[in-house]
């Protein structure tokens, strides 16, 4: 007798704890429901496109009847206006939205610069940190970044007061054959269609053209390489008009100088963000900046580049987001900064 | 710092508006115009007219980074080292251990003249004191010699050069080119190697570097070696050939090291610790004068010394212990005997013993005594024992206890492949602030170095 009441005192605190653990879990749980429902609303509405029950469905991968209670609660609390299956956020609804798809953004930055993960894993990484974080953390980390206005597929990063950059870009699918074009954006989700894009080798930065265009393949050419895309994948694709350091005729990219050739800097490749940078430009890869291929090791990867009177080793892929313009060969040897020391 | 006053308010909230809205080439522009003025600087304060020296520098450049002498180079240059470190410390470390052994005999004379009892002469002069001996005269010679080499090089410019040439491995392998570096100094000490990692910015490169510094052999462990190669592969061969078989057979495991570091660094990159290559970028400095006193200084104190008194802290306890274990009976036998006699079927599964097991586990607070404690419980005397003549050693080993070629083997692998001593490992939860990853750093290599020897032995006994 007296064991079981022993029983029973020890098990009622730990069936409190159990039941406030439950209910913990259940809030997060549904906190983070509310933020994917909000984020998922604005980015269709960003993309022209209306949400409905089912597309929530999808998405936050949720039955019917979790998907109704949630849509009614964004109703009550003023997040969200229905019309009919559809629902457009209410400007509370989108600030809110706002606020995590800034910290999305800045958070896959992170991930892409500093911590150097896989692009592939870059998304989903965020997607999980991005719940619970304060403004002011997100602020924060803005600045710790230097106030990036992309993230890392090319999606504009919304400022703290909720101004958004206008979607750039045309899909690949409606972009004119044969006209030169810089991938601005790689649309990240749905998740498979953007592994496809990574694997075939396809990054932000890059210019392309269409070479071949059919129902079923969509040919993009680099000059160097072909990628293969199915039009619902390259759809995924946002293509601007080349506008960038690298549109400039005659520049090349150190990694493909000639070991001994000299040339002058021109600038950093904009895909180069964060660490790699900002260790570019400490060693004085700056625009200006006198340089040359100089040693060579037994894989010719990596090279040493004669830069500011110095000899400093680089990989070839970061020697290649350098982008320099090769002097000719009758320039008098630099006077200055190149080879004084 | 309060002083702020509306209107500085104001100005504040203005630029921290204003900074979302720059553009995001303004820090290139920032770092441009800082060299620019340096340049300009710089142009007006020196002059300059040629550069004998600096043309000088590129001729030794074009040798030392060649595709076709460079590797070679290297690995001469570090044979040379090492023979050097092996050389020069025979004599020295002989003079230290009598120096500090008659010290020993003296405490104990002056215990045992107090009247003090056999187990207090026994647990302090015996014991604690005579592990921290051995430990001092094994470790400090080749410390003391191979450390200033090492800093001569690198004060030359020559190590940047090193981790230059070998980058294209690391690189395949996932890691740092700088690891190239770490690695060298882990032959010194894998403790100072570990520290030496800081050089690697990226903290996932880190943490590969730091984990595979065990898998080269550190100076504490190259006196097993030594010893075994000596024993049992030089004797294998014509007198005329033996000593340069022991060395190839030495140089093999420090080889067969490179090759886990690299492959255990390869694997980690695609597992647990995956990620993109960080930025690869390594300054080639100007080859200097090194500056001698200064080497000295750098080397004795902050490398030797800090070292040498990590593994003292570890050295005394795991002396006491092993004053304790060779001392205390039971029932017949003495508390070591007992457990080599309960390792003996996993050590015989291992292709070793259990004596050979029971020395590793005292061990692990310093490499340098497992020799010692093997002998101790082999030969039955109660303290670490030290047999002069490798003729006598072989003897006892290969007549009195059964060792054969394959023992040889195997405890040459298990030298290379087990867990790092226990400053080292000290080290490590220090550098990394975790003991996860020490806990990992530990145990990696001691599972590999089962999974090696067990297979090893495995096909020996199948064919052989």
């Amino acid at each position: 007798m007296d064991t079981t009441l022993l029983i029973l005192v020890a098990a009622i605190p730990l069936a409190w704890a159990a039941y406030r653990w439950h209910q913990r879990q259940t809030h997060v749980r549904s906190r983070r429901d509310l933020e994917d429902a909000l984020k998922h609303l604005f980015e269709q509405e960003y993309r022209g496109r209306r949400a409905s029950l089912s597309s929530l469905a999808g998405v936050l991968r949720l039955g019917g009847h979790a998907v109704v209670t949630l849509a009614g609660r964004m109703q009550a609390q003023g997040l969200v206006v229905a019309h009919g299956q559809e629902f457009t956020l209410t400007p509370e609804g989108e600030t809110l939205a706002l606020q995590i798809v800034r910290a999305h953004r800045l958070l896959e930055r992170y991930f892409a610069d500093e911590a150097r993960l896989p692009l592939g894993q870059v998304h989903a990484e965020a997607e999980r940190r991005e719940h619970g974080l304060t403004p002011e953390d997100v602020d924060r980390l803005s600045a710790a970044l230097g106030h990036p206005v992309v993230d890392p597929h090319g999606d504009p990063i919304p400022t703290r007061d909720g101004v958004l950059a206008p979607p750039s870009g045309t899909p690949a699918t409606a972009w004119p054959a044969h006209t030169l074009g810089r991938i601005v954006h790689l649309e990240d989700e749905p998740e498979i269609s953007f592994a496809q894009i990574v694997a075939e080798g396809l990054r932000l930065g890059q210019r392309v053209r269409i070479v071949a265009s059919t129902p079923e393949r969509l040919v993009l050419s680099d000059g160097e390489h072909e990628f293969r895309l199915a039009p619902a994948v390259a759809a995924n694709v946002f293509l601007a008009p080349d506008t960038g350091l690298e549109a400039e005729a005659g520049l090349r990219r150190l990694s493909d100088l000639p070991t001994g050739e000299r040339a002058e800097v021109v600038g950093l490749d904009e895909s180069c963000q964060g660490f790699s940078r900002r260790r570019l430009m400490d060693l004085g890869f700056t625009a200006g900046a006198r340089t040359r291929p100089f040693l060579e090791t037994f894989a010719s990867d990596p090279r040493a580049y004669e830069v500011r009177g110095t000899l400093i080793a680089l990989r070839r892929d970061l020697a290649a987001q350098v982008l320099v313009r090769p002097m000719a060969a009758d320039t008098p040897p630099a006077a200055k900064g190149a080879a004084s020391r | 710092m309060s002083v702020a006053t509306p209107a500085a308010d104001a100005a504040i909230a203005r630029a921290a508006s204003l900074r979302d809205t720059l553009a995001v080439s303004f820090r290139d522009e920032a770092v441009r115009s800082i060299y620019a003025e340096a340049t300009r600087i710089a142009d007006r304060a020196a002059h300059q007219a040629g550069d004998r020296r600096y043309d000088f520098d590129q001729r030794i450049d074009r040798i030392v980074t060649s595709p076709v002498f460079g590797l070679p180079l290297m690995a001469a240059l570090l044979a040379v080292v090492f023979w050097i470190t092996i050389v020069g410390s025979n004599t020295p470390g002989v003079w230290l251990a009598s120096g500090l052994f008659w010290i020993e005999d003296q405490g104990a004379a002056l215990f045992t003249a107090l009247g003090l009892p056999w187990w207090a002469t026994g647990f302090v002069w015996h014991g604690v004191y005579k592990g921290l001996a051995w430990v001092i005269s094994v470790m400090l010679p080749p410390m003391a010699i191979f450390f200033p080499l090492f800093t001569m090089l690198e004060d030359l410019g020559y190590l940047p050069r090193v981790a230059f040439n070998l980058d294209f491995l690391f690189r395949r392998a996932g890691a740092h080119g700088k690891q190239a570096l770490t690695m060298a100094m882990g032959f010194g000490c894998n403790a100072a190697g570990v520290i030496a990692t800081r050089v690697i910015d990226s903290p996932r490169e880190r943490l590969i570097a730091i984990l595979t510094n065990n898998f080269v052999p550190c100076n504490g462990r190259y006196p097993t070696l030594i010893m075994l190669a000596t024993i049992f592969v030089a004797a294998q061969f014509p007198p005329a050939l033996a000593s340069a078989a022991a060395a190839g057979a030495v140089m093999a495991v420090v080889a067969l090291g490179v090759v886990f570091t690299l492959a255990v660094s390869w694997a980690l990159s695609r597992t647990v610790l995956r990620g993109e290559a960080s930025a690869f970028t390594l300054e080639l400095p100007p080859y200097r004068r090194p500056g001698v006193l200064r080497i000295l200084y750098t080397s004795l104190i902050d490398r030797t010394l800090f070292v040498l008194w990590r593994a003292c802290l570890t050295a005394a306890p795991a002396g006491a212990v092993i004053w304790i274990l060779g001392n205390i009976s039971a029932g017949g036998a003495t508390l070591d005997q007992h457990i080599a006699g309960f390792l003996q079927p996993f050590g015989h599964l291992l292709g070793l013993d259990g004596v050979i097991l029971l020395a590793y586990i005292i061990a692990i607070p310093a490499n340098e005594i497992v020799v010692p404690t093997m002998l101790m419980v082999y030969m039955g005397t109660g303290q670490m024992t030290d047999v002069t003549s490798f003729e006598d050693l072989r003897r006892l080993l290969v007549d009195g206890h059964g060792w054969t070629m394959l023992t040889a083997v195997n405890l040459m692998l298990f030298a290379l492949l087990h867990n790092p001593c226990g400053t080292t490992i000290l080290t490590i939860y220090k550098e990394t602030l975790s003991a996860k990853w020490a806990a990992v750093s530990a145990l990696l290599p001691l599972a590999l170095g089962f999974l090696v020897t067990f297979f090893v032995a495995a096909i020996w006994r199948l064919f052989l």
